[in-house]
């Protein structure tokens, strides 16, 4: 039942406590991991909405890792097979009334939709459209430009960030023209024609243009695709469309200029389009702008003093000062700047890269499939915090600090000292991310609390001899799931022992704390691992016959399946202290006996003087011995 | 200057104490000539090998001279009481002398001196040898019990 996902696989699911009610598990992917905090925040089932009742780690039907979000089946098909016109009656009883309910439920949550699209409504004719099921995946990645405010459809589909509660309601304006139309608006064209096409004309007027309307569904719809989400009404506004019909907040037309300024192949004619311009085209847009054009079109074609001269200011004040290895990140934060003065609803675009800063953690986990170009501008624009010089920019859209708050803890798991990197980052910004060590294939570890098990079921199958039980993406993974500093050290200890290459007692103190905190059952495959991996952490002992003992008394312990005896073993600073001290004896010896050999083996003179001194004396004293003989015996007659 | 001039002084002490010696010896020689000439007829003859030893010998000490000495000077004993015992004049001396068997016993008996003083230290530089060989046998063997405890892991 793929069609009842969204776009992700699904399949038909029962269990205790669904009371009948038919049930369908939706798949993620390993790189597009669930909405860990929506999926905490929805503990009741909503209406209208294929909630979430149960999620959890299993097997994909290929054997892959996979994690499953279960909610209820639809009761009907999705709206998009295929789309038909409806009647404003229709439209406005068994579409808007339904979904904004479920809107504003999920906003009294703190919670946003952001799949709503043909393909994730569904219907039973004669009964009101239930949204389906938006958890399994990052917020908007599989929204089309079409159902996206053009602010959002520009970044990158993992990048969108959850959002609020206004792009759902964009969303739902689209819905609500597709349905009223009878057909997509602006099909067949490009995503990048698509959003050129709104910023330039405005969602509604891209979307309706000539086309008639119903005209409560016209007035409706107007304020609902407003490129500012302020201005859109929301969710509990659209219970009562006449009310929203009385409500009308204009926004101010934009300053369009006689005569465009030509980026690439983007044409801008004002200041919104000027910004889309030069995220969408970099290169030349770079060029523009630090050669002056922009300032120059923004000055004299605009007409827009104050604007040019902000725009310049950012651009001069990134420059200055800035040495040969900076100029370009430099030029990279000056266009980041001048895109968000340019345009204050837009997102902040880092090397033609764009994403909203909450959408930061999604957008690590899928570019680490392999999008290196993504993954260095989003390295590089955590480290340099960019999020936070964007958001004073544009103070009035943020609350005060808290994106550059986040930046700053963000630049510090990216090149913190106590075990920082880009894993860490990812897996920080992404808590049901599952652990991306090839040990743990097959299996979706996104807590540590998997983790001990995972492992137990690994070294039934690995070489236990030549793999290590913890690996660098194990290690960082421990990191950044670990709430205590310790722990967070002694991963930083195991990464500097060098993760992946040899087993260390840093990484056997990690798998202790995992086995006493998560795991308090016996780990004897773990243990019988640690035991084969435990010749370098036995090596730092001096005596041979002390380290066979070790070894056999690991194995010993390892057949009881618990970590923490067997690193009290090879720990034992009191054995270790002895050890050190008869190692040095030993060492004294071994000196003195080389020292001995040698003069033995260079005494040869020295013994031949000495056997010549000594013959001598012995020599006279038998002459003396004689003589005293001969003397006693003519004595005694 | 002065302790320059004490220098000469002090290292011609001893040779100084030599030559005193040596005038002792030769006064005790010429005294023994003088007033027993008969034994000393007799010990010069019986002795007539140490004495070409201590010539010959120029070694610290004259250690063969002093062991050729000492086994003759043991050979003589029996001459010397039978020249007291028998007038102590130059004729039982010169008799004595004459008889071959006398002077063979005491020349053999330096020879045998002569023996043992130069077969001596072979025989000690072999036992030393001996004894250096087995306590290097013994160290070798303890060091690599040593080596075995205390080496490297995987050697």
């Amino acid at each position: 039942m793929d069609w009842a996902g969204g776009g992700l696989p699904a399949f038909g699911a029962s269990g205790p406590g669904a009371g009948g009610l038919p049930l369908m598990a939706v798949q993620a992917a390993a790189r597009h991991p669930p909405r860990a905090a929506v999926l905490g925040a929805l503990t009741a089932p909503l209406d209208g909405v294929l909630g979430p009742l149960a999620h959890g780690p299993g097997r994909g039907a290929a054997g892959e890792a996979a994690y499953y979000v279960i909610c209820p089946a639809p009761a009907g098909p999705p709206l998009g097979a295929p789309v038909r016109a409806w009647t404003e009656a229709a439209l406005l009883g068994q579409v808007l009334r339904p979904v904004a309910t479920a809107l504003e439920q999920l906003d009294s949550l703190g919670v946003t939709h952001r799949a709503i699209r043909l393909d994730n409504v569904f219907h039973v004719p004669g009964q009101p459209v239930e949204i389906g099921a938006a958890w399994a995946a990052p917020p908007g990645l599989r929204q089309p430009a079409l159902f996206e405010p053009p602010y959002s459809a520009m970044c990158i589909p993992s990048g969108r960030g959850n959002g609020t509660i206004a792009d759902d309601v964009y969303a739902l304006g689209v819905l609500l023209v597709v349905l009223a139309l009878g057909r997509l608006p602006l099909d067949g064209q490009s995503d990048a024609a698509v959003i050129r096409r709104k910023l330039a004309v405005g969602s509604f007027a891209a979307l309706v243009g000539d086309e008639r309307l119903p005209p409560l569904i016209a007035d409706l719809v107007r304020g609902m695709l407003a490129e500012d989400p302020e201005h859109r009404p929301h969710p509990s506004l659209l219970l009562s469309p006449v009310t929203v019909r009385t409500r009308r907040l204009a926004a101010r037309p934009a300053q369009r200029a006689q005569r465009p300024l030509v980026i690439g192949e983007t044409e801008a004619w004002d200041a919104r389009t000027l910004a889309y311009a030069l995220a969408a085209e970099p290169d030349p847009g770079g060029q523009a702008l630090h050669g002056g054009a922009v300032v120059h079109w923004l000055r004299r074609g605009l007409g827009d003093s104050t604007l040019a001269a902000r725009v310049e200011d950012a651009v001069r004040h990134r420059q200055a000062g800035a040495d040969d290895g900076q100029r370009s990140s430099a030029a990279a934060a000056a266009a980041m700047r001048a895109i968000a003065l340019l345009d204050p609803l837009a997102p902040l675009v880092w090397r033609s890269t764009a994403l909203w800063p909450d959408g930061l953690g999604t957008a690590l986990a899928d570019a680490q499939a392999g999008d290196q170009a993504v993954i260095g501008a989003l390295t590089e624009m955590t480290n340099l915090e960019a999020a936070g010089s964007w958001e004073s920019v544009r103070p009035e859209r943020s609350d005060a600090g808290t994106l550059r708050s986040a930046a700053r803890a963000q630049r510090a798991w990216l090149l913190g000292h106590n075990a920082g990197g880009l894993a860490r980052l990812t897996y920080s910004l992404n808590p049901l991310l599952p652990c991306a060590s090839p040990l743990l294939a097959g299996c979706w570890v996104a807590g540590l609390a998997d983790l001990p098990a995972a492992l137990e079921a690994a070294s039934w199958k690995v070489d236990r001899k030549n793999v290590a039980p913890l690996d660098g993406p194990t290690v960082d993974f421990i990191a950044a799931r670990s709430e205590r500093r310790l722990d967070v050290q002694d991963a930083a200890d195991a990464r500097e022992a060098g993760a992946g290459t040899q087993f260390g007692a840093a990484h056997l103190r990690l798998l202790v704390h995992l086995q006493a905190r998560h795991h308090a059952a016996p780990l004897p495959g773990l243990a019988a691992w640690v035991a084969a991996q435990s010749d370098p952490m036995i090596g730092g002992w001096e005596s041979r016959s002390r380290r066979a003992a070790i070894a056999g008394h690991l194995l010993e312990i390892a057949q009881t399946g618990y970590l923490a005896p067997m690193l009290s073993v090879i720990e034992d600073p009191r054995g270790r202290i002895d050890d050190s001290a008869a190692a040095q004896r030993a060492a004294a010896e071994m000196a003195g006996i080389e020292a001995e050999l040698a003069e033995i083996a260079s005494g040869g003179p020295a013994r031949a003087d000495a056997a010549i001194r000594f013959g001598q004396e012995i020599a006279a004293g038998i002459g003396l011995t004689a003589l005293a003989a001969v003397l006693v015996a003519a004595a005694l007659g | 200057m002065g302790k320059r001039s004490r220098e000469p002084r002090r290292a011609a002490a001893p040779a100084g104490r030599q030559h005193s010696l040596a005038w002792l010896q030769g006064l005790v020689v010429g005294a023994l000539v003088t007033l027993a000439t008969a034994d000393a007829l007799l010990l010069a003859a019986l002795l007539a090998p140490a004495i070409v030893a201590f010539v010959i010998d120029r070694a610290p000490g004259r250690p063969v001279a002093r062991s050729v000495a000492l086994c003759g000077m043991a050979a003589c004993v029996g001459p010397e009481l039978a020249l007291w015992g028998s007038g102590h004049d130059l004729a039982t001396a010169t008799g004595l002398l004459a008889d071959l068997w006398t002077v063979g016993v005491a020349w053999t008996a330096c020879a045998a001196g002569w023996l043992v003083a130069e077969l001596a230290p072979v025989a000690m530089r072999a036992v030393l040898d001996a004894l250096g060989l087995a306590r290097a046998a013994r160290l070798r063997a303890r060091l690599a019990r040593l080596a075995e405890e205390w080496g490297p892991p995987g050697q």
